[in-house]
């Protein structure tokens, strides 16, 4: 019989193993799950973060999982997977694929709550865990995979909202070994918990989408062991009655092979891509244009002097929600071409301290935003793969200083050093972590295949 | 279960343990929806069982002194209704029978986020927040309707729309133009035209103009007409009997009803699929003369002479008859080996809004209901507070009332 497109996935999360890695894919999953460990760890000291977590504590018994960043306090598993969720987007700090999704937020935190919640008995090993990470990773770039518009950055619902979940689910019903079928239940299930509008990124609400995606698709595994059943061909496109599809206007679903044939993980041959500020991945281009004309105009009049400068502009693809001339809070800030440019003109460089209030309102920054002129030439696409950054500065002198970036440090193409993603790590881990602490996760995750009890992360 | 804790609120029906109020509306929105009993409106969704369970449990969450009173709840209640009807009047395509997205998952948890801010009392930003909040919580596909996980989709509707005003109520804040922009709530419609809702001064409840349906048995609400249709259809096949059934004399049943991909079921092997299936609910009433709880058990699903008039029935999709629950119609034509054809047609079946059900038999819904899960004294206590709703100083009678607990300060609370 015809494999349908829904058991195919099914299958695969049910059957593949470790030895179904590749090094390649190992080695970038290791790296991805470190870089969101840090990141959620920096996250706890957000406001949204905190709000999360007044709201969990209401509800905690069974109170066996950790939150990134308090060492003292517990939360039910799927809370504390929202909790820690929320921490990991707060400041759109995390990684970013292609097509476009932030894969690791959405698995990560439910992987490590549920290898908590799991009996002394039985908890999953270093490998057990990389597997389940892995499998949450793949489901969701296969899932992308089935519609064109995944690829270019989004417009009407925010991707890990969609995939995210799906990818949650997958990666828990792993780890917790359900069954073919139940795996198919908890994908079906958690279908009916994805997808959230765009119209909430760059907002305080944003970072709720990864936090919700990793702790539905949680629930949605939890419920699926139960027993609970769903539509067997959620990812099927069946005509006059959608599942998965409601969320794409184009849907070509495939199957996928069996990891018995020579599975191929996406991680493979697509990496992801690190971002080196908290801040929208658009942003990461025109950050190094700007750097790199800041440098040319440092040569040209010894210093920076803003009152040279007639007008500024950014050459940027079309994409609504990070085109913002004036920003007002930090989670604007954190989405716009503009303000992201002129931080990295002012001062030489973006960091966490660019997105403070005191920053986002500074005089000198206001003014420089005043000069700004946006253009989007048509080869300019909205697309993480083939998008760049130039910006322009027009001197009242009549010079014209240009730089432009094609590839950021951090991109796919030209991905962060080992010595970079662990100088983020300990810069980020640091915020509440103390120093040993800090060492003894990034010896962890690098020997992950060798751990005996994964909860101890 | 395993999220209990201090705070808690009832479970409906049950004395021996509570939640969480988060999980109480989830678990009673999921009570509500399970067997496809709840009310239907127009446009199209189950507008109740997303916002009851979540203002019943957070009411009962309000720390000790502060008391919530019967008309404080009705307000929240219908606020929470009219917020889901004037969302589906902002796209055309909700006029019709869903396809892409479940209703009750995209309006009923803006309709609960609303409902529980109004309780709540949140000031006006905070409402505001409380919807955008919710927004990123909304939108289920409709696949999984005919399977255990719909009645999920109410539970959730229910849930995530308090935690929204719980959230908004913390401070947490959402883009302030969800409702306005195609990326918010438009993200659910292929059209989206929204509008501001008219001034407070008399306001127009969309209520006072469209009523909801109310269903006489666990079945999608489609399914109404082909019952009432089929029972006047077997009403006539026996007359002209001698008052019997005459099963082995069938050569075909046709039924004429609007194209619905998710209620066309030939053979539903399980509940779920039984109270989505045209087919099954016309042979069952053709079978018993009438539709019951009963009519969709394992044994009565399964039963041999039902599988045998599935076989021979057949669906027609006429032009004129459109997926709309204000406009649908059914006909049910049974033809005899001897070529007689018996037909009956309807329009709009008792409990349908255009013919609502009487207050006697919407009583006797709720007794037949209930009989098996509360004591008597606690089923009056629940008809007559409803009924004095506006009257009632404290409302968590009616929570008592719930968990089964019998009427002993009936009088005392009511204050009649």
């Amino acid at each position: 019989p015809e494999e349908t497109v829904t058991s195919s996935f099914a299958s695969f999360i049910h059957a593949v193993r470790p030895e179904h890695l590749s090094k390649t894919v190992r080695h970038r999953s290791k790296r991805m799950i470190l870089d969101s460990i840090g990141v959620g760890l920096v996250g706890s000291t957000t406001h949204v973060f905190d709000i999360a977590l007044q709201y969990c504590r209401l509800y905690s018994s069974v109170a066996v999982s950790s939150v990134y960043g308090k060492p003292g306090i517990k939360l039910s598993p799927t809370l504390a997977a929202f909790t820690n969720g929320v921490a990991t987007h707060s400041m759109d700090f995390d990684d970013t694929w292609h097509p476009a999704t932030h894969p690791s937020g959405a698995v990560l935190p439910a992987l490590l709550a549920a290898s908590q919640m799991l009996p002394p008995g039985a908890k999953p090993n270093g490998m057990d865990f990389l597997l389940a990470f892995n499998v949450g990773l793949e489901v969701q770039g296969r899932l992308m995979h089935f519609s064109t518009e995944a690829h270019n950055i989004p417009k009407r619902f925010h991707p890990p909202s969609v995939v995210g979940t799906m990818g949650s689910a997958a990666a828990t019903a792993k780890l917790l070994s359900l069954s073919t079928a139940q795996c198919a239940h908890a994908l079906g299930i958690a279908a009916s918990l994805a997808g959230a509008p765009m119209a909430n990124a760059a907002t305080q609400a944003k970072p709720l989408h990864i936090g919700n995606a990793t702790r539905l698709g949680f629930e949605a595994a939890l419920l699926a062991a139960r027993g609970m059943e769903a539509n067997p061909l959620i990812l099927d496109d069946i005509a006059g009655c959608s599942g998965f599809s409601a969320f794409y206007s184009i849907y070509q679903p495939k199957p996928l092979s069996t990891p018995s044939d020579r599975h191929e993980f996406l991680l493979e041959k697509q990496d992801i891509a690190f971002k080196r500020f908290p801040a929208h991945l658009g942003m990461h281009w025109v950050v190094d244009a700007a750097l790199s004309v800041r440098n040319l105009f440092l040569n040209y009049a010894g210093s920076f002097s803003p009152s040279l400068i007639r007008t500024i502009v950014l050459k940027i693809p079309v994409s609504k929600y990070i085109n913002r001339p004036f920003p007002s809070s930090e989670h604007q800030a954190r989405h716009s071409f503009q303000f992201n440019a002129c931080t990295a003109l002012l001062d030489g460089e973006v960091g966490l301290g660019s997105f403070t209030e005191s920053s986002i309102h500074r005089q000198e920054l206001r003014e420089l935003l005043d000069k700004v002129v946006v253009e989007h030439p048509e080869d300019n696409v909205a697309n993480f793969d083939k998008m760049y950054g130039e910006v322009a500065l027009l001197l009242h002198s009549g010079d014209v200083l240009t730089g432009k970036c094609d590839t950021f440090y951090g991109h796919w193409r030209k991905p962060l050093s080992k010595e970079s993603l662990l100088k983020k790590f300990r810069s980020n881990a640091s915020h509440v972590l103390p120093e040993e602490k800090i060492e003894t996760i990034i010896t962890m995750v690098d020997n992950l295949e060798n751990l005996s009890d994964s909860s101890q992360l | 279960q395993i999220y209990s804790s201090d705070i808690s609120s009832t479970i409906w029906g049950h004395l021996d343990f509570r939640l969480p109020p988060l999980y109480a509306a989830f678990v009673n929105g999921v009570a509500v929806h399970s067997m496809d009993f709840d009310d239907t409106w127009h446009p199209a969704t189950h507008p109740s069982g997303a916002v009851l369970p979540a203002v019943i449990a957070l009411a009962e969450a309000f720390p000790g002194e502060k008391k919530i009173s019967g008309l404080d709840l009705l307000l929240a209640f219908n606020v929470g209704i009219e917020v889901q009807g004037r969302l589906l009047r902002f796209s055309s395509e909700a006029r019709n029978i869903p396809k892409r997205f479940h209703p009750p998952t995209v309006v009923g948890t803006m309709g609960s986020a609303a409902a529980c801010a109004k309780l709540l009392a949140l000031d006006q930003p905070k409402c505001k927040n409380a919807l955008a909040i919710a927004a990123s919580y909304a939108g289920a596909p409709l696949a999984n309707a005919a399977t255990q996980t719909k009645p999920l989709h109410v539970g959730n509707a229910a849930k995530h729309g308090l935690e929204a005003a719980c959230l908004a109520s913390q401070g947490l804040q959402g883009n302030k133009q969800i409702l306005d922009m195609e990326s918010g709530i438009g993200a659910f419609y292929t059209d989206y035209n929204p509008q501001t809702l008219p001034t407070l001064q008399s306001y127009p409840w969309l209520l006072d103009q469209q009523d909801v349906a109310i269903k006489r048995f666990p079945a999608h609400l489609g399914t109404h007409w082909v019952a009432d249709a089929a029972s006047s259809v077997r009403r006539k096949l026996v007359e002209s009997s001698d008052n019997l059934f005459p099963l082995d004399k069938i050569e075909k049943v046709i039924l004429k009803v609007p194209e619905v991909k998710y209620v066309n079921r030939p053979s539903p092997a399980s509940e779920h699929e039984a109270r989505h299936s045209f087919q099954f609910v016309a042979c069952s009433a053709l079978l018993d003369g009438s539709m019951s709880v009963q009519s969709f058990t394992s044994e009565n699903v399964h039963r041999p002479a039902l599988r045998e008039l599935l076989r021979k029935t057949q669906l027609e999709h006429p032009p004129d008859n459109t997926p709309s629950f204000e406009s649908l119609y059914c006909e049910v034509s049974v033809t005899l080996q001897d070529g007689n054809t018996v037909t009956d047609r309807c329009d709009t079946f008792y409990g349908h809004w255009r013919k609502p059900l009487k207050k006697e038999d919407l009583e006797k819904k709720f007794q037949s209901n209930v009989s098996s899960i509360l004591p008597a004294e606690a089923a009056e206590g629940i008809i007559e507070t409803v009924y004095n709703l506006e009257k009632v100083e404290d409302c968590s009678v009616l929570s008592m009332f719930l968990s089964g607990q019998s009427a002993r300060a009936l009088s005392e609370k009511l204050h009649l």
